[in-house]
Order: C-alpha cells, then structure tokens, then sequence
C-alpha cells in the first residue's frame, strides 16, 4: 500500500518536475537520497516537523486553594537577580531594598560561623579524643573559643591574659550550653511548663485547665484546625458559654454497681422528704439540678458528712457495703485524675458517663473521687435565668432592623473594609468600644458576645438562590453562613455541588476546572475549561495573606520584574499570590475583562471570588480588571 | 469528490515563472541590484508557495471548487438532494444490478411540444476488418433506437429520471459471425423534425447494457434560426466505443457532443469530436462547442461483472486519467477558457450560469500584477491575460475569485485591488504581519508520532474544537472589498472557534497536559503534599505540646483539610468520620485519652455535643475490640503506663 501510494507520489512529481523544467521552476524535492555508510543508496521520506514554540517564563510556586497568613519578614530573604544590567545600572534599587529592611539579609549571621547544630557536632566529635586528656578538650575548647572571638571581633589574640581568663569563663557556659542541648535532644524530655502525654508512661495529675491548654489555645474555632495557616490569634474557650445544658444525669442507673444505688439508698434511709424532691428532679425537670447538687445539698442540710452516708448504707446494704470498701482502696494514676478533672468540667455529675469514658473505673469509683475532690470542682453552673428563651417575633424584628442596617451601611459606605476580628468583651455589650462596629464589621459567631448581641449578622432566610439583592448575605457582600442561614440550601448537600444556594461557592471551594497555557495576550494564561454563566463563581483568588506594609515591600520587587501577583484584600492584608497560590493567578488583566474580581466576606474571612462578569464559551482566557 | 475530478481541478496549467523575471532594461547593474531587491522579498514566499502547490495536488488538503468563492469550478449539482428519497436508492442499485432493465424514462413533457424537441437516432456503427476483397472496411450500422429529446430544455425542469433513454444491448458488441469487428462507435444523428417515433427499444437481455440519456442541452441561436426553414435538419456525431484494439474508449459519464450538420460535411471520424469533463485530450478547436449544436447525454454501463464481457473494465481509467494532466498543460490559454465555458454549460445550475454570461464579457480582460518592495519604495509590473493564479496556476476564471483566492491562500502577501481600463491591476506586498503560526491540533507538536495509532490498545485523543460548517453572514461578493482601505482598519475578524484548540500545560511543571490528563483537575486538592508536610511540622515546632497532643492535632488536622469543613454544624459528623477513619491508628498509637482531650476541647468551644463524645467513643471502643491482636501486641510496652488496658485484659 505504501510502496503503491509512494510510486503514484513519485510518478505525478516527475511528471510536474518535467513540465515544471520547460517552465523554469524549480523543481520540487519529495524524497531526500541519503548516501549511507555501505555506499548504498537509501531513499527516506522527508518529515517536517513543527517548530515547537517555547513556553513563557514561569517562576515556582506552590498551589494553595485557601489563603495562608504568613508573617512579615523582618530580614530580607534574597537578593533579587533582575539581569546583570540591573546590578550593574541600577545599583541603588538594591541598596535601597536592603534599607527596607534595616540592612538585613538572610545568611548574615549573629554569632559569625557556628550555631548551636555545629557546636553540639564540634563537641561531641572532640569528645571522642578527650577520654583520657582533659587538658586538651581544654585547649581545644579555647581553640573553639579562639575562634568565636576572632570572628566576633572582640578581643585580640595577642592578650593572653585576658584570653585566659575569659577564656575559661566562656568554656564554663559553653560547657552549660552544651549540656542543655545535648539534654533537649533526648526523647520524651519536655520542658517543665509543658504537661506530659496523658497516654504516655509520664502521666501526671494535673488541673483541668493544664490538660486542655494546648487544644484549648492550638484549636482555631475558625478553621476547627490547630494551629491553623490563617489566624494568628485563636480565642480560648473560657469565655464561650454553653448555650443550653446538654448535660442531663442518666436517669437510670448504668449498672448494678452504679453510684446511683449508693446515692439513692442513703438519701432513703435518712431524708424523706428529700427522696421525693429528688424523684421529681428526675422525672420532671430532667435538665436543671443535677443528682450530685441534691446530693450534697442533702449533706449539708443533714448536716452529715460523707461518712456518716456511708455508715448508714453499710449496714442497710451489705454488699455495696463491701464495694464502697473497695472503691477507697483503688489506685487512680495522674492519667486517670487528670482525665477525670477534665471530663468533670463537661459533664458534671453524670458520673456514668465519666466512668464510661475514662473506662477504667467504674461510676462509683469515681464518684468516691468526686467526693475527695469535691473542695476543687466547681458546681454545674445553673441555668441562666438572665436570657429568658428568645420569641419568635422578637428575633423577626431583630432580622428586619438588620436589613435595614444593612442597607445604611451599604449607602455610606466608605472604601475602608477592615479585616475581622473575633471580639472578646466580657459582661460589656457591642457597643461603640467594641472593635468589630468600630470596624465596621458584623460580629460573627466567633465573637464571644451573647448571641444576642445587636452587631450580629442574622443570615439570611431565602429559599430562593441568593443571588440577587433580594438576600441580606449578598447584598452585604457576604457568602451564607451555613450555620446562620439554615433555609437557603448552604447548610445542605455537603458533599455534592449542586446546592440550591448560588452563594456560598467560596468556601465549598465549588471552583471551576480552569487550564493553563499560553496567552493569547501575555505570558501564561488561564483558560476555562467548561462554559460558564454570567455571574458564576469560577475560583477563588488565593495566595498568602500579608500585611499591607509587607505588600509595600515586596511591591518594590514586583514592581521591578513587572510581574505582580499583589490584590488588595482589605485596609489591612493583601494577598499575594507570587509564591503560593492557586491557577486563577495567570489570568491576565484586561480592560474588557469576562471576569470581575470581588471581596467578599466568608464565614469571617475576606476571600477574592473571581465571577464570570458574562457568560464565557469553552476554552476562552480569563481576564479581570486589575485596577 | 473523485480523485479523478480534483485532479482535474488541480491540473497543471501553464505557470508563469516570467513573473520572477525581471524585465531587461539597459542599465545592467542597477537592473541586478533592482533585482535582487525583489527576490530577496518575493523570492521565499513564492517558492513556499510553489511546494503548497505541488503538495496540494499530490495530496489535496481541501478541493477549490468547494469554496464558495469557487463554485463554479464544482460542476456537480445538488439539486438531487431536494428530491432524494432514500427509496430512490433502492432503484438505483436494482438498475445496477442490470436485471431489471429501465427501457425508457418516460419522456419530458417538454417532448410533446414539438417546437421543443427533436428527434434522436443512435445507432451502433461496426466497422469490421477490411477482407481481402473489400476495397474499404466494411460498415455495419445497427439502428439502437429513436427517441424525441427535449430541446435546449429548461434546467430546473428536468429531472434526473424525465430523460429519455436508450440500451444498447452488449450481444450487439459481440463478435459478429460474418466479420471480425474492428471498432465499435456510436452514431448521434439528430434530426430537427416534429415527427414523434415511439418505438420501443430492443432490449437487450444480457448483462451489459448501455443506457443512454440524452438531452441536447442546447442548440445556438443559429441553429436555431435554421430551424425556421421547413426543411429537416440532420446533424450527427460519431463517438467511438471500442477501438481498433478493443479498448473501452466510452466510459461512464456526462457527455456533450458536438453535432455537425448532414449538409455541411459527411460524418467522419476525424470532424466527430468529443470532449468529456475529466479527459483533456489535445483536441481540434473547441469553438465548435460555441458554435454548432451540442448534445449533451449521459453515458452508463450497466450490468455486473458476473457478465462475460470482457473489454470494459476499470484499468483504463485509472491509466487514462493519470496521464490527463499533462496534456493539459500544453493547451493555450484560449483552449483553457473554453474549456471552462463548456463546463459551465454542462452543471444545470442556473446561478452558475448566470454568473458565467457575466462573466463573459470579461474574458478578455487584463491583469496587471504590481510588485511593492523594498519599503514600498520600488514596484515591478507583470501583465497577465487570463485569471490564473501566478503562484498556483489555479484557474479562477472570475476576477473576484482571482483576488479572493489570492486573498485567502496567498496571505504571506497584501493584494489590493485597483480598477483599470483594460482590466484589474493588483498591488503584490509582503505581508510583514503574516501569522505562519501552527494552527492544527496543538497535540500533534507534542505527543510522539505515532503515538495515536499505538498497537497496545486504544489510546486517548485530546479533544480539540474543529470547524466542520461554519457558516458566517456572507456579504454579497463585490470587488470592493479588495481595494485598499484608507483608514487601514484591520478587520475585526473573531475567531470563529470557541473551544479547546490550544495545548495546555500543567500548571506546576509546565509539562504538557496529555489527552487522558485532561479530566481530572490535577491541581485542585484542598490539602496538597506540601501544606499536609507544612501542618506537621508547624506543629512539631512547638516545644511546650507533648508528643500525644501532637499527633492527634496533626491526624485531625490532616482529617480537616482533607474534608474541608466549613461549618459549625458539620462538626459532629466530622468528629464520627474522624474516629472512623483513624480511630484504629489512634488505638494502634496509644492515643485514646488525647483524642478524648481533643473532643472535650471541641466541646469546650461548643462545637459538638456531649452526646457525640459518648458516640465517637463507643466507636472507638468498639474498633479496638475488633483489632484484638495489635492489643496484645501492645500490651507490653502499655502495661505500666496505659491503666485501662490492664484493667479491660
């Protein structure tokens, strides 16, 4: 077939070649001879290949899809290489960067050459060969010393009793020095403020506050991480109040050792009257007093101690006699104590419960812990009494002034947006001081004011798309809150994409397939891969998250390279999308652009959506207005 | 859309390579240096274009008669698509199959007006060896029927099946007892009466047949004049079916003939000329077309090869055709544009011909090809006579064609059209702005040769927007828009493709995205390598968290960022997955009493009930019993430390 397709080829160029060498045109070369090594003739076809163009300049960077706060840099990391033209013209621009910040450069070193790694190295690679002298470490320890000191500068070498002198003085904390890195490389060494593993062999008892503090100030109640990338300053839980007292005593007994029986039988044996009371506690308002409350209650009506309790069920009831016996008995490790000082603080006196989470003691064991501990356990805080439950037509009129203020807001709106932060001013309402309404923020539900409070966003209550100005969320500029705004869809359908709530695509993250390739315009593009609609969110503009002054200073580079990824987030971050970010950072800018750019406020966080500003056709590049 | 029929189009007509030539003028060095200024510009275009040339006709990328601005070159009509049925297909291959033989197309209705038709004799002239005695060959005329044919009829009445037809029955092409036949021909005798002959045809029942629609397209005017007179007329062709060494020298296809008059000259082989659409023969002048009748018919074999004819088979098409272009060539330029009028006349379309009588006038006309170079600063000016491309000798017949297809296949130059007394002159530029980029399937450049058509199972091809039909508003073709634009508006021509025509890249390595990498958003993970490293080792930094906190921060925040909660009310369903899914590396790690330490923490910030404390864990409870060996297998490191693993044992 080939051979075939190839002669027909041959024939019609040899006879264009003949007509074409009456005419005097060149003629045309189909097959390349190549003479090849034996000396025999072979003929190849001749393949063109396209010339594969290059592709645009790209600088690394590292995909985001959420905002990552970083802090300021106090030194400058690098020098940046813009072409020797610059060094070499330009000389200035450096200097200039350098002042920026305070004539400080990564890699100049504090102490000159040696840092606390190479030191341990040094010494432990010395110690090998002092075993038996220890002069020499000496000497070698003054060598180091030597060292240290020309480097810094500080003393000459040609005083030698001054060297000595503190040369010995240094060798001693050196040695110290030595002594405290060498002990903090050993495994499971902790430092004294820190509480050890509470599974782990070292277990100690301590305070309820002291076993929770790293979660409790780890724990971002924002991003429900620890230690998150984008909030510096989490708020402890102290101040958050429970908003209804979940925790009801069992009401039946969990066993046939439960304390419950201990409880009951003494409270039968002695007070009557109370047993009634205390039945009805159980029945009839399972959620206010606890069993332990009446319980010591009756103790101190009776004025009986524990004891005295305990005598008398001894002799009713001989068996729990014999367990109550045991239970003084038992051991409780710092593990267990500690465990039982935390799970106390939420459950009271549900003893069961604890027990059952503790799982190594049993309800009456602990609730004979309980009582020896009773001095330091604080009471199950009563039921507030100062927030009666909310009417319906009260939170209607709360929504209704909240549009309204809404609309104000939105009408002398000034350009400044201020970046949120969780307000914390206990027993003082939001009130002119409250820095969220001198920021002119709402409070959110991180804030630790009463949920109550007058700032508080209300949510919005469609149950249309909330797209239109129609939704509170979107005319404020914000996405749903899926935890206020129950009825419009952004609190359903969590692992699907198809929420009937058009407004809350940030933070689902609900971003379009975008491509990368070269632009039709400049360098890199991006390209939509689906069709979109007018309006629809296509991604999120992520990046770091840095201070506005930062922004100045990396500016000045960016300026430089004439390549910026900076976008204003609000009167006091940026968001630079240079070394992390996500694709949406090569879409170009344009004066006609298909997409615009918008801030919008998302469960606390500024966030830039990307919008298609009307409807875009597949494969079409992605511009915004940068301006 | 034959090979046959493109190469026709694509045929090789004389270039003129005197364009490269520049004009001898006296002045030999300034001429030298004149000339090397306009090679240096027109030099390399001219010759890219020449190879484009070459190679489209080798292997055509796309036919010019299909091109709008070309459509008179397609000499094929549509209007049977109007009609088609797709029972109609069904006949067709029945006639093909020749056992039911079509004795006649009922005759066209215009056959009943006298004025309009003629009557048609054919008949089978056999010319036999001469034998000994014979002075001259002896001469069998075998009458194959008579039909009326309608005259000059009106395209747009006839239909395919309204013509008459005749058979030929393939036992008449049979040797023939009493003499060796040397040559079959059929005679066309056309003879200009009213008289109606409604004989039948005598069908042939072999396989081979030959049916013969005729339709005299056309008669010229003074045919017609003569037509007038009362007398009969008679006029006759002759075309040779068989040659003398039994070569099939009548082959399917449209026929027109040209009919000479009884009167005038006796029929003889040599004044009988035929002219089919894909043969060029170096033939005697054309202008017979233009002047005497024609007869235009339609000429098929039908029948199977089950037959046992023996002469006409397919080879000597193929030959035949392959060696058409280069006769071609030699015809004059005059020869060429009757060809094209011929042509013309055969496609029944009537906006073709309309455009053709306008045409007409303009044969004659001249073009002046003006060469700018060197900054626009010198010119050269070569004359041309007819509409042929200079660089791809295509035939454009029309001056609009001319300067569109210059336009459009051509863009490596700037051709503007000026008006001029004699013709059309056109100023040639260099294109500085031609765009030569690669504009076809981006994958191609990237991926392997080959690598489509691997033989280890079907292989992913990108997806990548074509236009197929692209049907734009089309302005009404006017010369105006070739001439220069003042204001040197660029057109703002949209790209016409929406879609994936572009390779695209993957955005962290910058290496080619591949066609089967095109679904999955390799980008779009909530929790990418990096930032999981990151979470680990921030948390490692710190010095006051001991090792237990740190690994169930470091699993739930790995757990967080792999769901992406966002919402206070998702907690509870995230502390269950939590424990679902790590609750045995928890168990295995000795974790337990951290990861309670962790819920009560969540509680603490009012995130979940203590309901779902109890839930998560029961669950883990529940898991650790169903993992009983790592139990035992941890029991010795666990029993001084762990009190409730003693105790459960």
């Amino acid at each position: 077939m080939f051979n075939t397709n190839r002669q027909k080829i041959m024939d019609r160029t040899d006879i264009l070649n003949q007509e074409w060498k009456t005419r005097r045109i060149q003629p045309v070369h189909i097959m390349t001879s190549v003479g090849s090594l034996r000396g025999t003739r072979e003929v190849i076809p001749l393949k063109t290949l396209n010339a594969v163009a290059s592709v645009p300049v790209m600088y690394s960077w590292s995909p985001l899809q959420q905002n990552f706060m970083v802090e300021d840099e106090t030194v400058l990391h690098n020098i940046p290489y813009m072409g020797d033209e610059i060094l070499d013209q330009d000389g200035t621009f450096i200097e200039e960067l350098i002042k920026n910040y305070d004539g400080k450069v990564h890699g100049d070193r504090e102490c000159g050459f040696i840092n606390d790694e190479i030191f341990v190295e040094l010494v432990s690679a010395l110690s090998q060969y002092s075993d038996n002298e220890d002069d020499e470490e000496e000497e070698e320890h003054d060598f180091k010393v030597e060292k240290m000191e020309l480097c810094e500068g500080k003393e000459h070498p040609e005083d030698p009793p001054a060297l000595i002198s503190l040369s010995v003085c240094l060798s001693v904390c050196l040695s110290v020095r030595y002594k405290e890195l060498t002990e903090q490389q050993l495994p499971g060494a902790l430092p004294p403020e820190c509480t050890p593993n509470i599974d782990g062999p070292n277990a100690r008892s301590v305070q309820r506050e002291q076993s929770l503090h790293s979660f409790h100030t780890l724990f971002c109640r924002r991003c429900f991480k620890y230690d998150c990338f984008l909030h510096p300053f989490h708020a402890t839980p102290n101040t958050y109040k429970r908003k209804n007292l979940e925790n009801q005593v069992d009401t039946k007994p969990c066993g046939l050792d439960c304390y419950m029986y201990l409880v009951q039988v003494s409270q039968r044996s002695f007070i009557h009257s109370f047993i009634k009371y205390h039945s009805s506690v159980n029945c009839c308002s399972p959620s206010s007093v606890s069993v332990f409350t009446i319980f010591t209650s009756i103790k101190q009506m009776g004025g009986k101690n524990s004891s005295f309790v305990r005598g008398n069920s001894r002799c009713q009831t001989p068996v729990k006699m014999k367990l109550t016996g045991e239970a003084e008995a038992v051991e409780w490790s710092g593990a267990e104590a500690s465990l039982f000082r935390v799970l106390i603080g939420t459950y009271y006196d549900n003893f069961c419960a604890i027990a059952r989470l503790i799982g190594t003691k049993t309800c009456r064991q602990v609730y004979e812990f309980r009582v020896k501990e009773s001095s330091i356990i604080a009471r199950a805080p009563a039921e507030d009494e100062d927030t009666p439950p909310r009417k319906k037509k009260r939170k209607h009129r709360l929504w209704a002034t909240h549009c309204r203020k809404i609309q104000l807001k939105k009408d002398g709106s000034s350009n400044h947006v201020y970046n949120y932060q969780p307000c914390d001013h206990p027993r003082q309402p939001c009130d002119s001081s409250c820095p969220c309404v001198t920021a002119q923020n709402f409070c959110e539900k991180f804030c630790q004011c009463s949920s109550e409070c007058q700032n508080r966003f209300p949510g919005c209550r469609c149950k249309a798309q909330c797209n239109t100005k129609q939704c509170p969320c979107y005319l404020a500029v914000r996405e749903c809150d899926p935890d206020l705004c129950l009825t419009c869809g952004a609190a359903d359908h969590w692992d699907s994409k198809n929420v009937s709530c058009k407004n809350c695509s940030i933070q689902r993250g609900a971003k379009k397939h975008l491509l990368l390739a070269p632009s039709d315009v400049a360098g890199w593009g991006i390209f939509i891969k689906e069709p979109v609609q007018k309006n629809e969110f296509i991604s999120e503009y992520c990046g770091e998250i840095i201070s506005q002054d930062e922004a100045d200073r990396r500016g000045k580079v960016y300026d430089k390279y004439m390549c910026s990824f900076l976008f204003n987030l609000n009167n006091d971050f940026v968001v630079d999308a240079t070394r992390k970010g996500n694709k949406i950072r090569f879409a170009n800018h344009s004066v006609n652009p298909n997409c615009y750019a918008k801030v919008m406020m998302v469960n606390g966080d500024h966030r830039i959506g990307i919008f298609a500003k009307r409807a875009i056709q597949t494969g079409e590049e992605l511009f915004f207005d940068y301006r | 859309m034959s090979g046959a029929s493109c190469k026709a189009n694509g045929a090789v007509y004389p270039a003129s390579s005197a364009m490269m030539n520049s004009v001898k003028k006296p002045k030999m060095e300034q001429i030298q240096a004149d000339h090397e200024l306009f090679l240096q510009a027109f030099e390399k275009p001219t010759q890219i274009y020449r190879f484009l040339r070459t190679r489209n006709l080798i292997a055509p990328v796309f036919l010019h008669r299909t091109l709008t601005f070309m459509s008179h070159r397609n000499g094929r009509t549509n209007a049977k698509r109007k009609t088609f049925k797709v029972d109609d297909m069904l006949q067709t291959v029945e006639r093909m199959k020749g056992e039911v033989n079509l004795p006649l197309f009922i005759p066209s209705q215009n056959s009943e007006n006298e004025q309009n038709s003629v009557s048609l004799e054919v008949l089978l002239v056999k010319v036999c060896h001469k034998k000994r005695k014979d002075v001259s060959c002896p001469i069998k005329q075998v009458p194959t029927g008579k039909k009326q044919v309608p005259l000059n009829p009106d395209s747009n009445q006839t239909k395919p099946g309204s013509h008459p037809s005749l058979l030929v029955s393939s036992n008449e092409f049979e040797p023939s007892n009493s003499h060796m036949v040397k040559s079959y021909s059929l005679l066309f005798r056309v003879s200009r009466t009213g008289r109606r002959d409604t004989n039948g045809l005598v069908n042939g029942e072999a396989n081979e047949n030959i049916d013969v629609t005729d339709t005299p397209s056309r008669k010229k005017r003074s045919s017609s004049h003569r037509d007038e007179g009362e007398t009969t007329e008679t006029f006759v062709a002759q075309m040779t079916v068989f040659d003398k060494n039994r070569r099939l020298q009548l082959l399917d296809g449209e026929y027109e003939v040209s009919m000479q008059g009884m009167e005038d000259s006796p029929v003889s082989k040599k004044r009988a000329t035929w002219e089919t659409i894909l043969d060029g023969k170096r033939l005697p002048p054309f202008e017979t077309f233009s002047q005497g009748p024609t007869l235009q018919f339609m000429l098929r074999w039908t029948g199977d090869a089950s037959g046992k004819s023996t002469a006409p088979v397919a080879k000597p098409l193929a030959t035949r055709n392959s060696e058409s272009s280069s006769p071609m060539e030699t015809r004059t330029s005059n020869h060429r544009a009757a060809l094209m009028t011929v042509k013309e006349s055969v496609s029944t379309d009537i906006q073709t011909r309309k455009e053709q009588v306008l045409c007409e006038p303009r044969q004659k006309l001249r073009i002046f090809y003006q060469f700018l170079y060197n900054n626009n600063t010198r010119q050269q000016t070569e004359a041309r006579d007819d509409l042929h491309c200079p660089w791809c000798t295509l035939n454009c017949s029309k001056l609009y064609s001319l300067l569109k297809h210059l336009k459009l296949s051509h863009s490596r130059f700037i051709f503007n059209y000026v008006p001029h007394p004699k013709g059309a002159r056109i100023d040639v530029s260099i294109n500085e702005c031609y765009d030569g980029s690669y504009v076809g399937n981006p994958q191609d450049i990237h991926s392997q040769p080959g690598f489509a058509f691997s033989r280890n199972g079907p292989v992913k091809r990108t997806a990548v927007t074509h236009i197929l039909v692209c049907r734009p508003k089309r302005t009404k073709p006017s010369l105006s828009e070739f001439l220069e634009s003042e204001d040197g508006e660029l057109e703002q021509q949209r790209t016409y493709v929406s879609g994936h025509n572009r390779l695209y890249f993957h955005s962290d390595s910058c290496m080619p995205l591949r066609p089967q990498e095109m679904e999955e958003d390799s980008e779009d993970e909530r929790d990418p390598e990096w930032l999981r490293e990151k979470t680990a080792t921030q948390l490692d930094e710190f010095t006051d968290v001991n090792e237990g906190e740190k690994e169930v921060m470091k699993l739930w925040n790995l757990h967080v960022m792999k769901y992406g909660f966002i919402a206070d009310n998702q907690m509870n369903q995230a502390i269950m997955l939590f424990a679902e899914n790590t609750g045995a590396h928890i168990i295995r790690r000795n974790l337990c009493r951290n990861f309670l330490l962790h819920l009560v923490s969540m509680h603490d910030f009012n995130l979940v009930s203590t309901a779902t404390i109890d839930r998560a864990m029961a669950r883990l409870r529940q898991i650790q019993e169903e993992l009983p060996d790592i139990e035992e297998e941890q029991q010795d490191q666990t029993v001084v430390s762990a009190g409730f693993l003693e105790l459960e044992n």
